[in-house]
């Protein structure tokens, strides 16, 4: 029996294509059961997620079995047979392509773990509905098996990727976990909700907001679960913050070195980061002269991000080499070994535990 | 073959050190268990030539100043294996690795062109053995908190500069590297404190400069200690004195 993958993802189709071909999460049991029921699909793992739609199975015939997939596929989901091209793979080429998705490095975001839960979500639910048996058993824990080796023994995860998540990683390095660190945000614009919420994200508890007008604070800061601090006292606040994102549309500078200095005195060591993500920018650039404080700029963070990019791109080869060592080692010739057998339909029999 | 012992620990470190800096600039992760492993090894022929070297003296094995900079690269490795987790500093062990090497090269060369021999005691005091394995066991503690404060360092002036290097990602939060160096110092303080309170009961009278040279240690690492606590010094400012404090205790060292 051999295994294969039939799919679309961010790559090959477009949105349109992609919406239209995903999954419903509470009919994926009952797609499985219909996959099952085509002619020559023995096993099958249905993973939908925005970026993918892919369909992992176990067939003697994975020729055949593909066939019947896209034909159930276009029929059932409406799709005009012209307007998507599914990627086909079959034995070592699936099992690579399925360890290279767990790995991210086949995701929108290079090296992004939330696709890991997703698969083994997918796979979940399929084992829970009798829709694996021993190949594709085999075939999810060795992807499992794969994906922390590739994130553990090589840096695919390291580096930030956009303005957002450079500004937390940055926070991180300075204060280790952010659950204790307090937020001051300075404008209530789309990039400061946007940081904001990544550092909300990662444990920040305590965000205050400040603006100009005062509805625009509140309305932020109820989104953010913060509060609303007048434009007027948020000077005051310097000493009790950690962090201060500040995107106004202030026309010259209003964080001025020497608020900032007067602020460090009453913080007993603490760091503060500063980040100023306005144009023109809203706090003095000397600010960063001062000891145990971190200005970062919209240009810098972009730099940084851009960096983390090229870095995880970098690191695809060095992955792939991870994958490859793998498969050599006990990949795709130990799912061969298993012997081919007809297990009895909704027999999830040797699953393993993930 | 106790300087066998030490020749191999040394090598092992230095093993340990280069691994580390090719993982980091090859970007190969992974290898911290290695790591940890090496200086698991380093520590087995430390504790072996200090086992050699204490049987040949009879006592506590820090006889010569050679013997003395192992006792505290034995410190340092095994405060480093204690602590480093505990302080979520696994990169702690890299930069130790170095310091390491370059105090235990020091020793094989000088017990090479110059080993001393057995000094067995007349008679045994245990308030002397236990002055001395405390006091430099604080130097361990002393000796990461400096390292610790290299390492802030490093970090302060890569986030300061905004270019990330190579090291950056490895290198552990400023605010862990923060409280490691206050940690290490109270530890190394309390340490050296014992030390001090033993030499009272000491059958062996030390010297004036003995006194000196110990006291001015342990009131350098108090002050530090007194003004974070009360004023709640800066990161930066900390680690300069912790860096600052060990190679005046090591210079102090050397004087006795």
């Amino acid at each position: 029996m051999s295994i294969f993958c039939l799919g679309v993802n961010h790559n090959t189709a477009p949105v349109e294509i992609r919406e239209r071909l995903a999954f419903a999460e509470s009919a994926i049991p009952r797609h499985l059961d219909e996959i099952r029921d085509l002619e020559a699909v023995e096993e099958a793992v249905v993973l939908s997620t925005c970026n993918r739609v892919e369909i992992y199975g176990a067939a003697d015939q994975p020729g055949e079995a593909l066939d019947r997939l896209v034909e159930y596929l276009i029929s059932h989901f409406e799709v005009n047979d012209g307007d998507v091209e599914f990627y086909r793979h079959e034995e070592e080429a699936a099992a690579h392509h399925l360890f290279e998705v767990a790995s991210g490095l086949d995701s929108m975001v290079l090296g992004e773990t939330e696709i890991f839960g997703q698969i083994k979500k997918a796979y979940s639910t399929a084992q829970t509905n009798g829709a694996t048996s021993r190949r594709m058993n085999k075939l999810f824990q060795q992807s499992f098996s794969v994906g922390k080796r590739v994130r553990t023994s090589t840096r695919i995860q390291q580096g930030s990727t956009s303005i957002g998540s450079a500004a937390v990683d940055l926070a991180e390095k300075i204060f280790g976990q952010l659950d204790g660190c307090r937020v001051l945000v300075l404008g209530a614009g789309e990039m400061g909700r946007v940081t904001a919420q990544s550092l909300k994200s990662r444990g920040a508890k305590s965000i205050a907001v400040s603006n100009r007008s005062f509805d625009k604070a509140e309305a932020l800061a109820d989104e953010l679960e913060g509060k609303a601090v007048p434009f007027e006292a948020w000077t005051d606040m310097l000493d009790q913050v950690d962090i201060v994102i500040s995107s106004t549309g202030a026309p010259g500078s209003i964080v001025k070195k020497a608020d900032v200095a007067k602020a460090l005195k009453r913080r007993r060591g603490h760091s503060l980061f500063l980040i100023d993500i306005a144009v023109p920018r809203d706090i003095d650039n000397e600010v960063n002269d001062l000891d145990n404080v971190y200005l970062y700029n919209i240009d810098q963070l972009q730099r940084i991000a851009d960096a983390g990019v090229a870095q995880r791109q970098k690191q695809i080869e060095i992955c792939r080499g991870v994958i490859q060592e793998f498969l050599n080692e006990k990949g795709i010739e130990a799912l061969a070994s298993v012997p081919v057998d007809h297990p009895e339909r909704g027999a999830g029999t040797d699953s393993q535990s993930s | 073959m106790d300087k066998i012992y030490l020749i191999l620990a040394t090598l092992i470190f230095l093993g340990g050190f280069v691994l580390a800096v090719l993982a980091l600039r090859t970007g190969k992760h992974g290898t911290g268990r290695l790591n940890v492993g090496l200086a698991v090894a380093g520590l087995v022929f430390q504790c072996l030539f200090l086992k050699e070297r204490g049987d040949l003296h009879m006592r506590c094995p820090i006889t010569n100043g050679a013997e003395v900079l192992v006792f505290i690269s034995w410190s340092i490795v095994i405060l480093y294996l204690a602590l480093g987790r505990a302080f979520r500093l696994s990169l702690l062990g890299v930069f130790s690795m170095p310091l390491v090497f370059v105090f235990q090269s020091i020793a094989i060369i000088s017990l090479l062109i110059n080993d001393p021999g057995a000094r067995p005691p007349e008679t045994l005091d245990p308030w002397l053995e236990m002055h001395a394995a405390m006091s430099l066991l604080a130097y361990g503690a002393f000796g990461l908190a400096g390292i610790a404060g290299v390492m802030d360092l490093i970090l302060d002036r890569q986030l300061k500069s905004h270019e990330p290097g190579r090291l950056f990602y490895s290198l552990p939060p400023m605010k862990y590297l923060y409280d490691a160096m206050q940690r290490l110092i109270v530890i190394g303080c309390g340490l050296l404190t014992i030390g001090i309170v033993s030499a009272f009961f000491m059958d062996y009278h030390p010297t004036a400069l003995h006194w000196m040279v110990t006291g001015a240690v342990w009131l350098v690492y108090m002050a530090i200690f007194v003004v974070n606590l009360l004023r709640g010094l800066r990161p930066k400012a900390l680690s300069k004195l912790s860096i600052a404090a060990f190679a005046f205790a090591l210079i102090a060292l050397s004087v006795l």
